[in-house]
């Protein structure tokens, strides 16, 4: 497992500040956060690269904290191989290895076996990057420490590679903490999120919790939700609004009303008063030619202003009243729809979708 | 973002200089350029063209010349070597590590580079002279550092070594620490890391970075001349002969120096061309 306790820890003018979370033994963990928010000293925190100023770090339940790097049983993948330029690639995958056939079986599964002659100026981007995969877990380490591994890859060579790995890490169930800026890998991969800005944790859960509740409008915007609102959150315990004996979801949170600019939502949650942010994922927000009858508790009439096409989906802004409501539909509801500029639609969603923060 | 049509109207178009202009203005630079590398290449070439000739030739006769080649290639050599295996480990870590005092001690490996080299043998005379405390001590144990190779050494090794430490800095520098620290979690501890991953990967510069420390110590006078005229290195005796003799004499001696300063320049040139490739 890994287990950050109070770490603090300073790269140049960069501080860690206070990092404390808990991989458990096996789980995947990832680091999420804007550029420069130290993801990247965080990792080398970890594998004792950049030495903490104080705090405590427990790997496999042992304390390491004053360990340097070669007593840590850890390997890392930086965004770039940072192969050694003046060996082959067989000598770096053989670099750390417990031994020959280790390596060339680690070498094996990612492909690079046939690139074992081969000077490391002569590879490729994508190659670079396995080889620097195999070379780390020739040494059969208990910890791997991704950053960005496979963000230089192309999108074949990054299936292969994360389906490697992944089998690898079913088979030999190692600690993962890796570095993304992609959420999606993260939802895909992690057991754990922790989501760090400015060097300090600002939100840690299962990336299912980080996702749909972000703790602030500042997170809920870096994971790229569409719809974040500004208003004021009331509790609504005094005159339950009728809905909720209806609702088909099981309601144990307290409903919530939010105002923002002409409209209300109704929320589910932790009871917030006063100024908060209403988050929700544009894949929440249904659109419909009439209002629904359903348990769409949230439905406003307004007319679409925006079409983007967004891969597998359309995001689709709709002016409610003023307040642009995104959501994205698939190009087939799209046509059903026969949605377009200017057209008239009802827009909703679900308490439950809305999340206060 | 559409644009104002009027501002389009209104705001005249930025001003280029007229062909004319701009081809007066290459050749004004191209003359520049031209008379300062003249003012560079004339007196090594007129030196050469006048002795260089006579200087090979006397080679084969000249003995004290040939000593003094040799004394000046020795010393130099000697002085490199202690300068490699006393800066090479300032320099990485003034290249790689953060410390308490860093800055003074940079500071302190400039120094002799703003100190007049004459200035310089007369603090080094002060130091190791036999009259010094350190002089006295060494002398009594058998080392004379005035008046001998050893003080040619000294002198080389003070006035050149700054430049081995700000090269082999720049050589450690460009090593990206990541390498070490991949090094490390695959096992290496320090000194490990140091010998299979940054030593070789800087192998280079800091070759380069020996060479112009070699090539600057052969070239050094003044504080050679201050603490160790006799025995005579090659820019001593240039100097001996044309104090003594006038410039048809020492011109031999000069031309061949000059040719000899051209060996590290060459060894120079190569390592970086084969860097680029």
């Amino acid at each position: 497992m890994i287990s950050l306790q109070l770490v603090n820890a300073k790269a140049g003018s960069f501080h860690l500040t206070d990092v404390t979370f808990d991989v458990p033994q096996g789980s995947y963990g990832v680091v999420i956060g804007p550029a420069g928010s130290g993801k990247t000293t965080l990792l080398e925190t970890v594998a004792g690269v950049v030495k903490t100023t104080s705090g405590r770090i427990m790997l496999g339940g042992e304390d390491l904290t004053a360990a340097p790097p070669e007593r840590r049983r850890l390997g890392i993948v930086y965004q770039h191989a940072f192969l050694f330029p003046h060996l082959s690639v067989q000598q770096n995958v053989e670099y750390g290895a417990l031994s020959e056939s280790i390596a060339a079986d680690v070498a094996e599964r990612f492909g690079v076996m046939d690139l074992y002659e081969r000077p490391v100026a002569s590879l490729s981007g994508g190659e670079r990057q396995l080889v620097a995969i195999a070379r780390s877990l020739a040494r059969r380490p208990e910890v791997l420490l991704l950053d960005e591994p496979f963000s230089a890859l192309d999108p074949r060579t990054r299936t292969f590679a994360r389906r490697q790995l992944r089998a690898l890490y079913y088979e030999r169930r190692f600690t993962v903490l890796q570095v993304t800026h992609d959420f999606t890998e993260a939802g895909l991969l992690g057991d754990v999120a922790i989501m760090l800005d400015k060097g300090r944790v600002v939100q840690k859960g299962t990336p299912e919790d980080v996702f749909r509740k972000p703790a602030s409008p500042y997170i809920a915007d870096f994971l790229g939700a569409e719809n974040v609102f500004a208003g004021s959150a009331r509790p609504i315990k005094a005159e339950p609004p009728d809905w909720l004996e209806t609702a088909e979801d099981q309601v144990t949170e307290m409903p919530v009303a939010f105002t923002t600019g002409a409209l209300t939502f109704y929320a589910l949650g932790d009871v917030v008063s006063g100024p908060a942010h209403a988050v929700i994922r544009a894949e929440e927000v249904s659109l419909s030619a009439e209002p629904s009858t359903s348990s769409m508790q949230n439905q406003f009439r307004g007319r679409i202003t925006e079409i983007v096409p967004a891969g597998a989906l359309t995001k689709i802004t709709v002016d409610a009243s003023g307040t642009p409501i995104v959501s994205a539909v698939t190009a087939r509801s799209v046509r059903e729809l026969s949605l377009g500029i200017g057209k008239e639609v009802v827009a909703g969603f679900k308490a439950t979708a809305v999340h206060i923060c | 973002m559409e644009l104002d049509a009027s501002v389009l109207e209104t705001t005249p178009p930025a001003r280029q200089p007229s062909a004319v202009l701009r081809a007066a203005i290459a050749v004004v630079v191209a003359l520049i350029a031209s008379v300062f590398l003249l003012f560079v290449l004339a007196p090594v070439v007129g030196l050469v063209a006048a002795g260089g000739g006579r200087g090979l030739s006397s080679l084969a006769r000249d003995g004290e010349l040939r000593a003094s080649l040799a004394l000046t290639a020795l010393t130099a050599t000697i002085a490199t070597l202690l300068g490699v295996v006393g800066g090479t480990p300032i320099a990485y870590l003034l290249a790689r590590r953060d410390f308490r005092g860093r800055s003074i001690v940079a500071a302190a490996m400039e120094l002799p580079l703003v100190i007049p080299h004459p200035v310089a043998g007369i603090a080094l005379l002060l130091v190791l002279g036999r009259g010094s405390p350190m002089g006295g001590a060494l002398y009594a144990a058998g080392l004379r550092v005035a008046g001998s190779a050893t003080g040619i050494v000294c002198a080389m090794l003070f006035v050149s070594a700054p430049l081995y430490v700000s090269a082999a800095r720049e050589a450690f520098a460009q090593v990206d620490a990541r390498y070490e620290s991949v090094a490390r979690t695959l096992g290496d501890d320090v000194w490990r890391a140091f010998r299979r991953i940054t030593l070789p990967l800087a192998a280079r510069g800091l070759t380069a970075a020996a060479v112009v420390m070699w090539a600057r110590a052969v070239s050094e006078f003044g504080a050679i001349v201050i603490l160790t005229y006799n025995p005579k290195v090659a820019s001593v005796l240039s100097y001996d002969r044309f104090t003594s003799f006038g410039l048809s004499e020492a011109l031999p001696v000069a031309a061949v120096l000059v040719l000899f300063a051209l060996v590290p320049l060459a060894a120079l040139r190569a390592l970086r061309r084969e860097r680029r490739a």
